[in-house]
């Protein structure tokens, strides 16, 4: 393993890493807000991709980089969908707090 | 290919048309009785007489006997290998079948006039033919199983025939009770099968014949179960209660399950399996005991019925029993003899008994005629010839084969049962002249009060009902020689067919089987002339005591005083058909019922029901507890999760950490 190409030692990657991922599952878990949700999800994804990126650079591997663009990908598409049930939802019930969008209840 | 001892494998194709001709009628009748209309009669009987023609053409081939094998055989297929069907025709099948499609054929004559107007005319015919059909698949195969599938067609085609009326509530339970009672009889043969093809390993007669022996210890088994059988279709005793029922079907159709078909099939049967009864003394002992005493009992109820057919139903139940008595024990000549005798003498009666019926609108009560002598003479003269046949007057056929039978018992060494049978003669002629006393001397009583006759009011009431709502409309008549010719024309066998018995050892009955039957014979006390004198003696005090009470002046001239004290006075034991409903009631339905009734309460509610109940139950428990996860809450939804793939983080973590190490 080859730490010198990293100026930073990786563990300090890690750390953030884990401290956005808890940020945004904090987030997905407390806020009601649906696009505050979205938002914390993203945080989440870019956590992940920090740590891809981090390794890549780390190992010198660039398969990396390309899950990086993948997640990035996936990330976009599932920020427009998300955004779209939020629309769809707000003009059926008027709400924007996914706590009273509960008509799935068994 | 299986040699068979009885009948000459070979190819013999006028079998097929003597088998199948009937069915192609019924068949005709069945599919295009709309078109044919009245001529389904004609169809009908005329495939019965070409059956009956093909039968009289084939004499010379059924009774020819090269090297030891007798008989016209045409192989039909196998089922499975050595199980050969085929149709035999040898001496004895030939007997029946000659019966069966002849006085069949007149039968249907007869049934064209007493059944036309009826609105189901072309079906009557179409199972009539059946009928005819089944029976001769029954005599004619060549093994057990074609005889068992006869056995069955059989029960069916007369439930369609006794239930042939069924907007009448009690024809269809008559129906139905025959039909049930012949199931029990099928399905004793089919065990008798069973065994017969555990220990022989074939199901045709001439492998089984060949070798009694083989049978071992289960030879016994295998006659009752076959016994069981006969006795069903047969009415013996006790599974003889569905015969008298059975008069709930048109005339014509008592007349051939009578004569003709079904009641002798058990006749058939025993004296077709002879070599097995020879070799098992104690089913000899069973079968003629057994027919022995539905003699007598189908006599004593006879004497006791004021129903002209139920009179000649139990004549007939009392006369198989002769025949079964003399098969059983070894007299097959003699028991084979009364089924032929019997055959023309009964038709006659029931043919004759059809014509006072017609004419008098469907009146069936004997104490409701009386006087008919003049006004129906044919009738008259007809039941009379009946009457004295099966009485055995002398000349009369049926005295060559009742005695026939009743000195085959003292023959072979049952002397008891050679004591009810003269007993029985006499009994017999006792009641036959009764009927024919009460139904045709005296004057007419048909326009009395049925109440001032012991008639009953809840009878009376039917019977008017009947009466008054005939079930075949009257509103075109066929001819009436129609009906007339058959019934003159049975007279000549009924009077000279016993004929065919005289002379012992070279008579022509018994060059016919030319020793067929092999059996041993005791040296009897008493010999046949002093036999006959015996029952000669029996039947003249049978018939002075049915004089006495129904034909002497003072009897005639105070008749339904006295007939109303008979009825009254009837004892109960015989008003109640000496209890054999009641018990087989008692032993057999009652229990089924309580069986229902504890299946009905208790098991299927409680524990069938209530299985499918709990798995109803579990389901929905089961429903209610995975709803409980759905909340709709898409954050509890997010944590659980979370949760989720923390658990599979640290597991692994965990896991990774156990393999580094």
């Amino acid at each position: 393993m080859n730490e010198a190409a990293l100026p930073v030692a990786i563990l300090n990657y890690v750390a953030l890493s884990a401290v956005v991922l808890f940020i945004g599952a904090a987030g997905v878990m407390l806020r009601r807000n649906p696009l505050i949700m979205l938002m914390s999800i993203e945080l989440m994804w870019n956590a992940a991709n920090l740590l891809f990126l981090a390794f890549a650079r780390a190992w010198l591997n660039n398969a990396g980089h390309i899950f990086a663009f993948i997640v990035i990908t996936v990330a976009a598409a599932e920020a427009a969908i998300g955004l779209a049930i939020v629309v769809v939802v707000f003009r059926a019930s008027h709400t924007v707090d996914v706590d009273e969008v509960a008509s799935l209840r068994g | 290919m299986t040699h068979h001892a009885l009948g000459v494998a070979g190819s013999y194709p006028l079998l097929y048309a003597i088998w199948l001709l009937p069915l192609a009628g019924a068949v005709a009748c069945w599919a295009f009785g709309p078109q044919l209309r009245v001529f389904a009669g004609a169809l009908g009987s005329a495939t019965i007489g070409a059956s009956f023609v093909a039968t009289i053409l084939s004499w010379g081939h059924a009774v020819q006997r090269t090297g030891g094998l007798q008989g016209a055989h045409q192989h039909l297929g196998a089922w499975l290998r050595g199980f050969d069907f085929g149709l035999l025709l040898d001496p004895l099948s030939l007997i029946w079948a000659l019966i069966i499609t002849g006085v069949g054929f007149l039968i249907h004559l007869y049934s064209i006039g007493y059944m036309s107007g009826d609105r189901a005319f072309a079906r009557f015919f179409a199972y009539m033919n059946f009928f005819v059909f089944a029976m001769l698949t029954l005599v004619l195969s060549d093994n057990f199983v074609g005889l068992l599938v006869g056995w069955g067609l059989v029960g069916l085609a007369s439930y369609f025939l006794i239930g042939f009326w069924f907007e009448r509530p009690t024809a269809v339970a008559a129906a139905r009770k025959a039909f049930v009672i012949n199931v029990v009889g099928d399905v004793a043969m089919l065990f008798a099968i069973f065994i017969i093809f555990a220990a022989v390993g074939s199901v045709s007669y001439g492998d089984v014949f060949a070798n009694p022996g083989a049978l071992g210890s289960s030879l016994l088994l295998a006659c009752i179960c076959l016994f069981i059988g006969a006795a069903a279709k047969s009415a013996q005793l006790p599974l003889h209660t569905w015969l008298p029922d059975a008069m709930e079907g048109p005339t014509p159709v008592s007349a051939l399950i009578h004569a003709a078909t079904m009641v002798t099939a058990g006749v058939y049967l025993v004296a077709r399996c002879w070599p097995l009864w020879n070799a098992s003394p104690d089913a000899q002992t069973i079968a003629g005991t057994v027919g022995g005493l539905t003699a007598l009992v189908g006599a004593l109820l006879g004497s006791a019925q004021w129903d002209i057919k139920r009179i000649l139903a139990y004549s007939t139940m009392s006369q198989i029993g002769y025949m079964i008595m003399g098969v059983g024990v070894g007299a097959y000549e003699g028991g084979v003899a009364h089924f032929f005798t019997h055959a023309f003498f009964k038709a006659q009666l029931f043919l004759a008994a059809g014509l006072v019926i017609h004419a008098l609108a469907n009146e069936q009560d004997v104490r409701l005629m009386g006087g008919l002598r003049r006004r129906m003479p044919l009738a008259f003269w007809a039941m009379t010839v009946g009457v004295l046949a099966i009485c055995g007057i002398p000349g009369l056929s049926g005295f060559f084969s009742k005695d026939a039978v009743i000195f085959g018992a003292l023959e072979h060494g049952h002397p008891w049962l050679y004591a009810i049978g003269i007993g029985t003669a006499g009994i017999t002629a006792y009641y036959m002249f009764r009927m024919l006393f009460i139904t045709f001397f005296g004057d007419y009583r048909g326009a009395m009060n049925a109440t001032d006759l012991g008639i009953p009011a809840t009878e009376a009431q039917a019977l008017s009902s009947a009466a008054n709502e005939p079930p075949h409309g009257t509103q075109h008549h066929a001819p009436a020689w129609l009906m007339n010719a058959p019934v003159a024309l049975l007279i000549v066998p009924s009077i000279f067919a016993g004929w065919l018995l005289v002379g012992g050892d070279g008579s022509p009955w018994h060059r016919f089987f030319s020793g067929e039957f092999r059996t041993v014979t005791v040296s009897a006390p008493l010999n046949e002339l002093m036999t006959s004198v015996m029952v000669l003696a029996v039947v003249a005090i049978g018939v002075a005591i049915a004089y006495w009470r129904y034909a002497s002046a003072p009897a005639l001239a105070n008749a339904p005083a006295r007939l109303q004290r008979e009825s009254a006075r009837m004892p109960v034991a015989l008003r109640e058909l000496l209890y054999f409903d009641t018990a087989i009631d008692l032993l057999f339905v009652q229990p089924a019922i309580g069986l229902g009734v504890i299946f009905g309460r208790a098991l299927d509610p409680h524990v069938i029901d209530g299985a499918v109940r709990e798995a109803v139950l579990s389901a929905r428990w089961l429903g209610h507890l995975f709803r409980s996860f759905q909340t709709g809450l898409v954050r509890a939804y997010a944590v659980i999760m979370i949760f989720g793939v923390a658990c599979f983080v640290a597991y692994y973590a965990f896991m990774g950490r156990l393999v580094t190490h």
